[in-house]
Formats: structure tokens, sequence, C-alpha cells
């Protein structure tokens, strides 16, 4: 305990510095902003975003980068109540019962609600990722090379399984990114694999340029493919404060939405937006007041958008103890801790304490201000509904494109972008998953590498995966999570939850 | 018609992808288990992958019908065109330059945007540039063409 407080101490001292608290701060307005904006989600701006990090720290770039991930999921919440308009997939549940709510008068309850709740949720989950982080830490540091491989088997087959759309495409997806993963050299022999001689591929494809062109620019054809639909905001927000009896009814469903996330945050493949639907099927079953969903019910936005906040969260669990990440954004911040020379693992909270710690306290400095920059400021970030997509499009290609060229100073990796957008555009169009690619292209490496220690100290025997108490128990829980996705109910009952409540 | 177009093309897509990778894996050395060579994985990866996409393949054939959608051909190749006009200009024409050029042919992917429109996004853009890449970042890269 005393040590946890002075560990959280000297977090703080570090996300107290002036450049960590600037840049913690430019996460969480540019989070917000991406939130309110429909079509551009914190994947593709995080990608974006990734070469304008290199310059700074380890510990500076994951704060802000962390900082835009939670900081959309508040934003999210904004566009959804007042316009209907979900600006992230995990604030799609939040239209259902936050519009009406705006509909009878009570906009401003329902944004107040939203912020409130998503405040207690993230402190309730910072706290949860100090205490966990050092316990799960000795707990992966006995894991051994087959373990591992398990873990992150693991780790890919419940990212497929709730993925959106047919399980065996998303376990598909996952297998192409690991085999784009292969490409570079061997790390053993040396030798090039599948390179066709080009030079700037013995590193491996770019991480930056697969995420940019799959998420970034192929958005962007997508968006200009359909045509805009932007309501106009008619509905006034109108008092902030909260009545006595929407208090006394939000506090359940605040503590409830916050537990669904917290859990639900930890699972690898989890996430914001897996756990704002699981916090509204629940509020449905458990409320009291469940006969009001459909008209306007306040446990039907406090629960939600507590529990996307605190995954957002605890999402982190995994990726800062196991070196796991649970989701394609995680796969990000895997991607950014490697490029900046830090290898993810069980050993990050000893040997980068301020990284950790800095994190951690980051967060709930984030959480305090997003309150502010959301509750007072909510007209502002209306207004910048107004701005048509027309003219926010050009500025992520050229974010997009200057920034790719300055990892390397290599026009190369622009053309590498381009050849991901059209791959990206076509997965899109054939209803292929790309999220489960991402995550497949950051462990593929990382997996060929425990599978070939593994069968070196067993002595080329498999049986060791089963074996291992460890190793056995992950792949029995892969084999589950595969078995019941293939049953057609509860398929079918995923995909009506991912597809909008 | 039960077919499922969208993912009889996932399914070819994955094939196409596994064959091609196996073939290219041949000239890797497989090793044994106990010592894996260069190839083995790979070999794992795609036969796995083929494997998946057979199957994908067989249950499009009554899972369907899901039809193609039409494709923004215009949309994509003008947004794709000016990324690589961006990319033959940026180290001889400089950051200016290129950019001006890939937002004028990106710009023509939206038919909304006005001339007026596109001189604004274009100025404000580059002064952003300007000041996060150049001034802020301070990266690589000349601002003004090079003779």
């Amino acid at each position: 305990m005393e040590t946890l407080i002075a560990n959280l101490a000297h977090g703080f001292g570090v996300a107290l510095s002036w450049n960590n608290l600037l840049f913690a701060f430019i996460g969480c307005m540019i989070g917000t902003a991406i939130g309110v904006l429909p079509g551009i989600g914190p994947v593709a701006t995080i990608s974006l975003l990734l070469p304008i990090t290199f310059g700074q720290p380890a510990t500076t770039a994951i704060i802000m980068l962390a900082g835009i991930y939670y900081g959309a999921q508040y934003g999210g919440s904004t566009t959804a109540i007042l316009l209907n308009l979900p600006g992230e997939v995990s604030a799609v549940v939040t239209t259902l019962e936050g519009y009406k709510m705006a509909r009878r008068g009570r906009a401003g309850a329902a944004l107040t609600i939203a912020a409130l709740g998503s405040f207690f949720a993230g402190c309730v989950a910072t706290v949860l990722v100090a205490a966990s982080g050092p316990l799960l830490t000795s707990v992966a540091l006995s894991f051994g090379p087959a373990d591992y491989f398990s873990l992150m088997l693991l780790g890919l087959i419940i990212a497929a399984v709730l993925a959106q759309g047919s399980v065996i495409k998303s376990i598909g997806m996952v297998v192409l990114g690991v085999a784009l993963g292969l490409v570079g050299t061997d790390v053993q022999t040396g030798q090039q694999r599948f390179t066709f001689g080009i030079p700037e591929l013995s590193d491996g494809l770019g991480f930056a340029a697969l995420a940019m062109g799959m998420f970034g620019i192929a958005e962007i054809i997508l968006n200009l493919d359909r045509p805009e639909a932007r309501s106009v905001l008619t509905t006034k927000v109108g008092s902030l404060y909260m009545t006595r009896e929407e208090v006394r009814r939000s506090i359940p469903a605040v503590l409830r939405g916050t537990a669904v996330g917290t859990v639900l945050g930890i699972l690898p493949g989890g996430g914001a937006a897996l756990s704002s639907f699981g916090s509204y099927m629940m509020e449905r079953r458990v409320s009291k007041y469940r006969h009001e969903f459909g008209t306007g019910a306040i446990e039907g936005v406090a629960g939600p958008e507590s529990a996307n906040n605190a995954a957002s969260q605890t999402s982190f669990i995994p990726l800062l103890t196991l070196g796991i990440p649970a989701n394609a954004v995680m796969a990000l911040m895997v991607g950014a801790l490697i490029i900046q020379g830090i290898q993810p693992g069980p050993r990050m909270v000893e040997a980068q304490p301020d990284l950790f710690w800095g994190l951690i306290a980051s967060m709930w400095i984030g959480n305090l201000m997003l309150l502010i920059i959301n509750l007072p400021m909510i007209g502002m970030w209306v207004k910048l509904l107004q701005v048509p997509y027309r003219y926010m499009y050009p500025a992520i290609l050229i974010f997009c494109s200057v920034g790719i060229y300055s990892i390397n100073n290599n026009v190369f990796d622009v053309y590498l972008t381009v050849l991901f957008a059209i791959a990206g555009y076509l997965f899109a169009k054939m209803k292929m998953e790309p999220a489960p690619l991402l995550i497949g292209f950051v462990l593929g490496p990382m997996m060929e590498e425990h599978l070939r220690r593994a069968m070196l100290l067993s002595r080329g025997d498999p049986m060791v995966f089963i074996e291992r108490p460890i190793s056995g128990t992950l792949l029995a829980l892969a084999a589950i999570a595969l078995a019941l996705m293939l049953l057609p109910n509860l398929r079918k009952g995923k995909d009506e939850a991912l597809a909008g409540g | 018609m039960r077919l499922n177009a969208k993912d009889i093309f996932s399914g070819l897509i994955f094939i196409a992808i596994a064959l091609i990778g196996l073939w290219l894996n041949t000239e890797h050395a497989m090793g044994t288990a106990r010592r894996m060579g260069p190839g083995y994985m790979p070999w794992l990866t795609f036969m796995l992958l083929l494997a998946l996409g057979v199957i994908v393949l067989v249950m499009a054939l009554t899972s369907g019908p899901d039809p193609l959608e039409r494709w923004a051909w215009r949309e994509m190749s003008l947004v794709l065109l000016g990324m690589c006009v961006f990319g033959l200009l940026l180290e001889r024409g400089g950051l200016f330059l290129s950019s001006t050029a890939m937002i004028v042919i990106a710009s023509f992917a939206d038919r909304s945007h006005r001339p007026l429109g596109v001189l604004g996004v274009t100025v404000f853009l580059l002064a952003l540039c300007w000041w996060v890449f150049i001034y802020q970042l301070d990266i690589r890269v000349s601002v003004w063409p090079q003779f």
C-alpha cells in the first residue's frame, strides 16, 4: 500500500511536469474534437499523430495518445445526446436514451451525467490500473515462452471473435495481419523474407503506414463515398444542473456501468464500444425504471458513458503488464512504444516506472481536464460540427502524408500508405474488419519469436503448449471462446449488440 | 441465388495471398520443429490462411445474398493520386508546392468544393503544416523548390 502511494506520488511528479501537462491537455482536446466529429475516430487520429509524437520522450508521447483515446469517449457523448449522431462507435447506445432526454428538454442533465459518470469511472479505473499493474506483472514474470505464445493466441482469437461480422473472416484477417508482420529480416537468421529486394522493407512493413493507410486514408475515401448527413443543432442544451431525482437514479447506474466497463476493458478484444453496449443491455435488464427505456431514461446515459470511459482506461492493463494489446488502439500504442525503442512487456513497470506511473497519474489529471473541457465549453464543440467534411479531409490527408514522410524521411512510406489505403478500402467494401488485422500485425512477430523459443526448449515437442498449466488454461479459454461464437444463437446476439443495440 | 458475393471475394483474396505467400516461401529454409528456419512460421501462417480462405469461400455459397457495392473510383483515384503526386514532388519541389498540388487534386474528389474554398483551405493548411512540421518539429524537408 505504501509503495503504491509512493509510486503514485512519483507518477504525479512525472505527469505534472509542464511538458506532460501540456501534451495531456493537447491529447484531451484533440480527443474531444474527434469524439465530437463523426467520420474520424481514435484509431485514425492516433495513427495520424504517431509521427508527431516521435520527437517527444516516450512517456509524453503515450500520455498524449492515451488522452486522445479516452478524450474521444467524452466527446462522443456530446453529439450523441444533442444531435442523435454518434461521434464514436462507443456512443451509439448513448443516442438511444440521450437524444430522447434532449427532446424532453433535459439535454443539459444528460451531458452532465455523461461527463460526471465518465469522470467517476475514469478515477476508479485509474486506481485499478495502478493496483493491478505490479500484481499482474509479478504473475507475468513467471510466464515462459510457451505461455506467452498461448496468451497471444488467446488475445488474437478473442479479438477476432468480438469483432463485428463473420468470425471466420475476422480470424482470416488476424492471420493476414500475422502474415504481413512476417515481411522483413528474420531475427534469428538474418534472412530477408518477402522483401522483393526492396531495402526499405528489410525492417518490415511500416507500422504507421499500415495504420494510416487502412484507418486514415481509407476512411476518407469511404466518407467521400457516402453523402454527407449532418443535422443542424435544433435542441437547446438547457440547464446543466440535474434534479435530485436524476442524481438518485444515476448513482447505481454509474456504479454498475463502471464495473461492467472495468471488466470488459481488461478482456482482450474488449474496449470502449463493447462495454457501453454491455452496460446498456445490463441497465435495460436490472434498472428499476426499465419501463422508461426508450423514452429517455437517465440510466441509459449514465451507465454506458461510465462504462466506455472505464474500459478505455482498463484496456491499458494488458498492454502495460503483459505487453499485449487488447484492441486496435492499444495495438497502436505498442507501435508507438516500439518506435520509441521500448519493448512492451512485463518488465515495463520496473524498467519504465516514469512511463507506467506517469501514464496512470496523467489519466486522472486528464479526466479532470476533460470535465472542464467538456461541460462549460460544450457550445464550442457543437460549433465544430458545422465545419463541412470537404474542409476536413484535406487536413487529414496532408497531416498523414507529411507525417508519414517525416518518420524515415523517405517518400517510399508515402507510396506504401497509398497501397494500404487501397487495401483498406477493398476490405471495407468486402466487409473484412481491419482492426483484427492490425492486432495480428503487431503480435505476429512476437508470436513467432515465442513459438520458436518454446519449441527449442521443448526439443520440438508441441505438447509443451498443453502440458504447461498456464499455457494449457489459456489455450482452453481460446478454444471455448471460439466454440461459443460458432454457436448461431450467441453469434446473433453479438451481431445485434454491435450493430446498434 | 444465395451467393454471398462479398464473402466469395474475401475468400478468394485470402486464398490468393496464401498461394502467393506459399510460393514465395519456397526459397526459405523450413528447418525442423525444434530448430525452426525462417520459412517455418510463414508456412504455418499461409497454410492457415489458405484453409480459412477455403472455408470462407465454401460458406459464402449459401450465406448470401450480399451483392458487391459500387466502388467510389473517382474519389479513390483522386485522393490517392494526390498523395502520389505529393510523394513525387516533395523532395524536389519542397513542402509547399507538393502540399498545394495534393490539396488541389484531392479537392476534386468532393464535388461541393468551390475554388475560393480550396484556396482558403490550402493557405490555412500550408500555414498549419509549416507551424507544426517546420517550426515545431523541424523535420528535414525543404519548404521551397530546390534547383
